[in-house]
């Protein structure tokens, strides 16, 4: 009864490619349904289910009632916070501290909005632009290290 | 799908949008703009403030005895009241139903001025000897002495507003963030770590009585920088 | 009998579709979305984008179901969280849902956006998809802010705290920004009122048309999930472009084209 799209019905082989419509479609397609809706499925169930066993395993923290006026507790940042945290720590002072908590954020923000027209070569795989790449690379490792850092300093802290 | 059909626009037209739409436009941005930037105008422009701060505005931290005598501060807590937004004190006495007073407990650390040694040791407590045998019924001259010489200490670390703690190690004791490790000595001044500045002191006042007073403002002026503690 | 019936059911269901079809158009779009051929080779790498969609659907579900137990008042948010913890039924699952999933979602989007850089996702045409991205993953990380004070506890206070000290030392607008988040001069009843009203209705009513942007732009230009997927296509405009420039090397020559220069060049 259906007919589902398998993107083969258009005589591809006749289609003459050249640089500007090679990317046009890709070599093999799937409908979108039922596969992918299928495959799309099954990582939400898993993450459904994840989420519904941390519940239970790791209720949704609700620390003590907030104290303005404490001076035993340690404020942490949540982990995704963790390497941003971890960076105040190299800027300290006045001079710093704006540089290093706003600006430098700040400025990583323009420039990842403005990424697909800084890269604007005519080539996708990460091996055929290097540089992307490197510096893509290189801010997922700061991430993490910091990451790490920030880890390491959290377990050290006397007294946590 | 019909052909699309493009009229002229006329002058008039023209006239209507503009018109149409600059009231609709007035109405729907500067009253709302107003109505969310209320506590910014309150505050920036109308020099407002949530927390009382008027002459008579002192709130009561601790008889003077209380401060240990010797290199270690003791924690006090103070509630100054918040006026702020459906809290203030004339909302509620309209209400009648709610007569909950806000107020935001702080943490105020009392001790005596040290001497620092150029290695950055303590020297002499500068705390006054007649303390030792009197706590109360002070003369001017004893209050002078002791304002001058007491640390009345805000918690809220300079750099990041995180409560600090006082921490012993190698014999000295300091006070210490437990955010990004700031230090700071027993006088509050800043030793160590990111922050930009000593810790935020309390104005404050000695009575008679021999209790410290202190209103909800602090020596943001000076050598110490432009920057409030705001937060807390 | 039972074959009656189920003519009959089958009947009706194709009235019910045609009716529908043709007052809203409604079979021919479902159709068109269901139907669309998408790349077959990276299938599973473009699960991380609907990953991040259904995770987005469990916050805006669970985070609604909260509010009905739910205070914005500094004297009962804690206590309203509590109740939800230790007395609603599935509280525990309702909110360890919104918490979790909102974990997985930074995971998720983080994951997504590298796939996306890595794989070059973001070149023209897709430019502003790209652009429509980066914003939804700020709104994300601000919703992810917002909500933390929303608990009144402990951890949410201090982290509150800490992240707006970090927003007074913006440069010229430090200041006025923290007094506008704190509505006020002061952390107080203002402060929780006013990441309230961002964490559940200001910033959720601007993600959500750019999550439909974000769709919109994504069917219109294709998926474009890596270069392997055009293998194929690449190999055969290379080979078309080595033969023309054979033919163009003759025509220039005047002579047949051995292969022999073609050698040399490797060596």
């Amino acid at each position: 009864m259906y007919a589902p799209a398998t993107g083969q019905a258009k005589p591809l082989e006749e289609e003459v490619i050249t640089e500007e419509n090679v990317y046009e479609r890709p070599d093999e397609t799937i409908a979108f349904f039922p596969k992918q809706v299928l495959y799309d499925l099954f990582v939400s169930t898993l993450i459904l289910l994840a989420c519904s066993v941390l519940s239970y395993v790791a209720p949704a923290p609700l620390s003590e009632p907030a104290d303005p006026a404490t001076t035993t507790y340690i404020p942490r940042p949540e982990w995704f916070f963790f390497f941003y945290e971890q960076m105040l720590m190299f800027f300290p002072g006045y001079a710093l501290i704006g540089f290093g908590a706003v600006v430098v954020p700040t400025i990583f923000i323009i420039l990842l909005f403005a990424l697909p027209w800084m890269d604007r070569g005519p080539n996708y795989s990460p091996l055929q632009r290097p540089f992307a790449t490197v510096i893509g690379l290189l801010v997922v490792i700061t991430i993490v290290l910091n990451m790490l850092l920030a880890l390491a300093r959290i377990i050290n802290f006397p007294g946590a | 799908m019909a052909e699309l059909q493009k009229d002229p626009m006329t002058r008039g037209d023209f006239l209507g949008f503009g018109v149409l739409g600059a009231v609709v436009g007035a109405i729907l941005t500067i009253p709302p703009a107003a109505f969310v930037l209320g506590p910014l105008i309150d505050t920036d422009v109308r020099g407002q403030s949530d927390v009382p701060s008027g002459p008579d505005d002192w709130f009561e931290v601790a008889p003077i005895s209380e401060v240990p005598a010797g290199t270690e501060p003791k924690v006090f807590t103070v509630e100054f009241p918040v006026e702020q937004v459906y809290g203030k004190p004339e909302i509620q006495e309209e209400s009648g139903t709610s007569s909950k007073e806000f107020t935001v407990p702080s943490a105020i650390w009392l001790s005596w001025e040290h001497e620092i040694n150029a290695d950055g040791t303590y020297g002499q407590n500068l705390r006054p000897s007649f303390l030792d045998g009197k706590s109360e019924g002070l003369s001017e001259s004893e209050i002078e002495e002791i304002q001058s010489t007491l640390n009345v200490l805000s918690s809220s670390c300079a750099h990041l507003g995180c409560p600090v703690r006082w921490l012993i190690r190698e014999g000295e004791g300091e006070f210490l963030c437990p955010c990004h490790g700031g230090i700071y000595n027993i006088n509050g001044e800043y030793v160590a770590g990111p922050p930009p500045r000593d810790m935020y002191s309390y104005d404050f006042e000695v009575r008679e009585d021999g209790i410290v007073y202190a209103k909800h403002q602090f020596d943001t002026g000076g050598d110490n920088g432009p920057q409030e503690p705001y937060v807390i | 009998m039972i074959g009656r019936i189920r003519s009959q059911a089958f009947e009706t269901g194709k009235f019910l579709t045609d009716w529908m079809e043709h007052r809203t158009g409604i079979v021919t779009m479902m159709e068109h979305f269901l139907y669309e051929p998408v790349p077959k080779r990276g299938a599973w790498l473009y699960t991380l984008g609907s990953a991040t969609l259904f995770c987005i659907s469990l916050q805006f579900l669970t985070g609604i179901l909260l509010l009905f137990y739910y205070v914005p008042t500094t004297d009962h948010a804690w206590n309203s969280i509590y109740y939800i913890m230790n007395e609603a039924y599935f509280g525990t699952l309702i909110r360890g849902i919104h918490y979790w999933s909102a974990n997985f979602l930074l995971v998720v989007i983080g994951l997504h956006m590298a796939q996306v850089f890595f794989s070059g996702g973001y070149k023209a045409p897709r430019e502003l998809n790209w652009v429509v991205g980066v914003a939804l993953l700020l709104l994300v990380v601000v919703l992810a802010f917002t909500g933390y004070l929303l608990r009144w506890d402990q951890d949410g206070f201090w982290a509150s705290v800490v992240g707006m000290k970090i927003g007074s030392y913006s440069p010229f607008v430090g200041g006025p920004t923290i007094r506008f988040l704190m509505g006020g001069d002061v952390i107080g009843p203002s402060t929780l009122s006013r990441f309230f009203a961002l964490h559940v209705w200001l910033l959720p009513a601007a993600l959500a048309p750019l999550i439909g942007a974000h769709l919109y732009l994504l069917r219109k230009h294709g998926v474009f999930g890596s270069e392997f997927e055009y293998s194929d296509r690449l190999a055969k405009l290379h080979e078309r472009e080595r033969l023309e420039s054979y033919e163009q090397y003759e025509e220039d020559e005047g002579e047949p084209f051995t292969g022999r220069r073609d050698r040399e060049d490797r060596e």
